[in-house]
């Protein structure tokens, strides 16, 4: 634990931070690509809650119009996120989430593709995890004094989201990125979970609210509130354990504020509907979603998210 | 549990320490001496579509146009800070040609002041055209500006003056298909005064400093040449309009109108 969070101690002390750049409408980049991959819309973990440690990786597309007109042209976006994430026990009822994206970003305009990549913003949070256990018949005396968990359990997050990604500051010509791997701000979490795991069924949802914090050119990305939830049923045979989800999630983003004062069209939301699945054989887990928006406006309807892919490989500790 | 209690201080040190404020509000900052640059950007639009030469835009009664030249003088440009100080830019610099033929890829054209005063500023103030007191300064009195507006077409003759704006191309209606267009709208001399100003408020400060260049983001919504105070009609003789007495003073209004400030860059 003291080790990962030396490590990012590190990265954050050998990276020159600067903030977004805000041309052409481009400086929430930032915040798509460098919180949001790593936020609670994306989900935490595995289905089953279970502690892993794995690599992730998110594919993301975007088109957003590059000019104040109707008929401004528009750039693409294709974000490529690849993460180390895990779960990692501290106690019986604490453990750590963690996540370290590496980013990989491609912006197309007119013809021409500019890239950008380099390690993203990590995050590192706490849990508490209180589980509910079966009411006990009182006739009955329970030798083992074992307590029958009843699958309903509630999870209490704690955590920051830490500016490891770097800023590469492009100059102003006009086809200029201005999408970053990371928002340079310190951020804080606060996430609560219910999790339900029957024998056929099980629902996690999850609630995270981010405080933004101001980064170095006195830009303060607008605070973010997450929701996830997702429904699973589970197919099992000797070997191979099949779990198919569906699932909703979202984000409602404040205004950017610079200097103390709000910046228009900065503000936002996002609805998504998901389709994946998990399958786990032996200590393995592979997932795979795919993520449709249902409806949004995001960034004064400048910014359009078109889909969301993810694949992953666990392995559960 | 002992890594657990550290872990979760060092957490709780972190949030706390990224939500304190810097509290710079009690230390002001000390501009005196400091100046930077100031941009202002000009995107031309016709109401909420893109300008783009040879595009057939609609106006009202049945009219449209397409254009091929488009340029207009700003000059007199000066910024109002917070505490309500004018910065004017210097006089014999105070002039500039916004020409859509020099507009960069994204369909902007930028005039950049230097050595602009730091400060806070909350609007901007400028005129479209060439004011009296600067025509009489005679033909040597105007600097480079005045060769130019030679080299743009900016000038009729030195006695009649600058041209304030320029449209040029073609225009149809129910009767006709692609007749000219000219718009070529001025002073006349010192015997018809058509300079008119504009002023602007910011929706953000505009915080110029020695190493901030902000950028201020203008719309110029050439519907409103036509369509603006006055609508006017190119069946009407709106199509020529030169130096008329009647006609120029209501283009002149029509532009004073057109202009916008859509967001600015502190950077």
């Amino acid at each position: 634990m003291s080790i990962l969070l030396f490590q990012f101690q590190n990265l954050n002390a050998h990276n020159n931070l600067e903030p977004c750049k805000n041309h052409n409408n481009h400086q929430f980049f930032c915040d798509l690509c460098g919180c949001e991959t790593s936020s609670g819309s994306f989900g935490y973990g595995t289905l089953s809650n279970a502690n892993f440690i794995g690599i992730r990786y998110i594919y993301q597309n975007f088109e957003s119009k590059t000019g104040i007109f109707e008929n401004s042209p528009k750039s693409k976006e294709a974000f490529n996120t690849y993460q180390l994430w895990a779960q990692i026990p501290i106690t019986k009822t604490i453990y750590i989430s963690a996540n370290l994206p590496y980013q990989d970003l491609n912006r197309t305009f007119k013809g021409t593709t500019e890239n950008i990549s380099g390690l993203g913003d990590s995050s590192l949070i706490g849990w508490y995890k209180l589980n509910f256990y079966k009411k006990q018949d009182e006739k009955v005396v329970n030798f083992n004094g074992e307590k029958e968990a009843s699958g309903h359990s509630l999870q209490f997050g704690l955590g920051v989201k830490l500016p490891t990604g770097e800023f590469e500051e492009r100059l102003a010509d006009n086809v200029n990125p201005g999408f970053q791997v990371g928002t340079g701000s310190f951020d804080g979490i606060l996430s609560v979970g219910y999790n339900y795991g029957g024998n056929k069924i099980g629902i996690n949802t999850l609630l995270s609210y981010y405080l933004k914090g101001e980064n170095k050119n006195k830009y303060q990305f607008g605070n973010q509130f997450s929701y996830a939830l997702n429904a699973y049923t589970a197919f099992s045979t000797d070997k191979v354990n099949i779990m198919p989800f569906v699932g909703v999630s979202g984000d409602v983003y404040n205004a950017i504020e610079q200097y103390g004062e709000t910046l228009n069209d900065t503000d936002g939301d996002i609805l998504n509907g998901s389709l994946g699945s998990e399958v786990a054989i032996k200590n393995f887990i592979f997932g795979a979603s795919y993520t449709l928006p249902i409806s949004q406006k995001l960034f004064g309807g400048n910014v359009e998210s078109k889909q969301r892919f993810s694949v992953y490989v666990n392995f559960a500790l | 549990m002992k890594t657990l209690k550290f872990a979760f201080a060092l957490l709780l040190c972190t949030i706390i320490s990224a939500c304190s404020s810097d509290d710079d509000a009690n230390n002001p900052e000390d501009l005196s001496g400091q100046n930077g640059t100031l941009t202002l950007k000009f995107d031309n639009g016709v109401g909420d579509q893109d300008f783009i030469f040879g595009t057939n835009y609609n106006k009202s009664n049945n009219e449209s146009y397409k254009v091929d030249n488009l340029k207009y003088i700003i000059s007199n440009i000066r910024v109002k800070d917070s505490n309500g100080n004018t910065f004017m830019y210097p006089d014999e610099n105070n002039a500039f040609i916004v020409d859509e033929a020099d507009a960069n890829n994204a369909g902007e054209i930028y005039i950049t002041l230097n050595n602009i005063d730091a400060a806070d500023y909350t609007e901007v103030t400028f005129g479209i055209g060439i004011d009296q007191e600067r025509f009489a300064l005679g033909a040597e009195g105007q600097g480079d500006f005045l060769e130019l507006a030679e080299a743009k077409g900016m000038l009729w003759s030195w006695a009649a003056g600058y041209k304030f704006i320029r449209i040029d191309g073609t225009y149809s209606n129910n009767t006709v298909i692609n007749e000219p267009l000219n718009i070529h709208m001025g002073s006349v001399g010192s015997s018809l005064d058509n300079y008119k100003e504009v002023t602007l408020s910011f929706p953000n400060t505009v915080r110029v400093r020695q190493d901030a260049s902000p950028e201020i983001h203008i719309k110029s919504d050439i519907s409103k040449v036509f369509d603006g105070t006055t609508t006017v009609n190119f069946a009407d003789g709106y199509d020529q309009v030169h130096v008329d007495a009647v006609e120029t003073p209501i283009i002149a209004t029509n532009i004073s109108g057109m202009f916008e400030v859509h967001h600015i860059h502190n950077d």
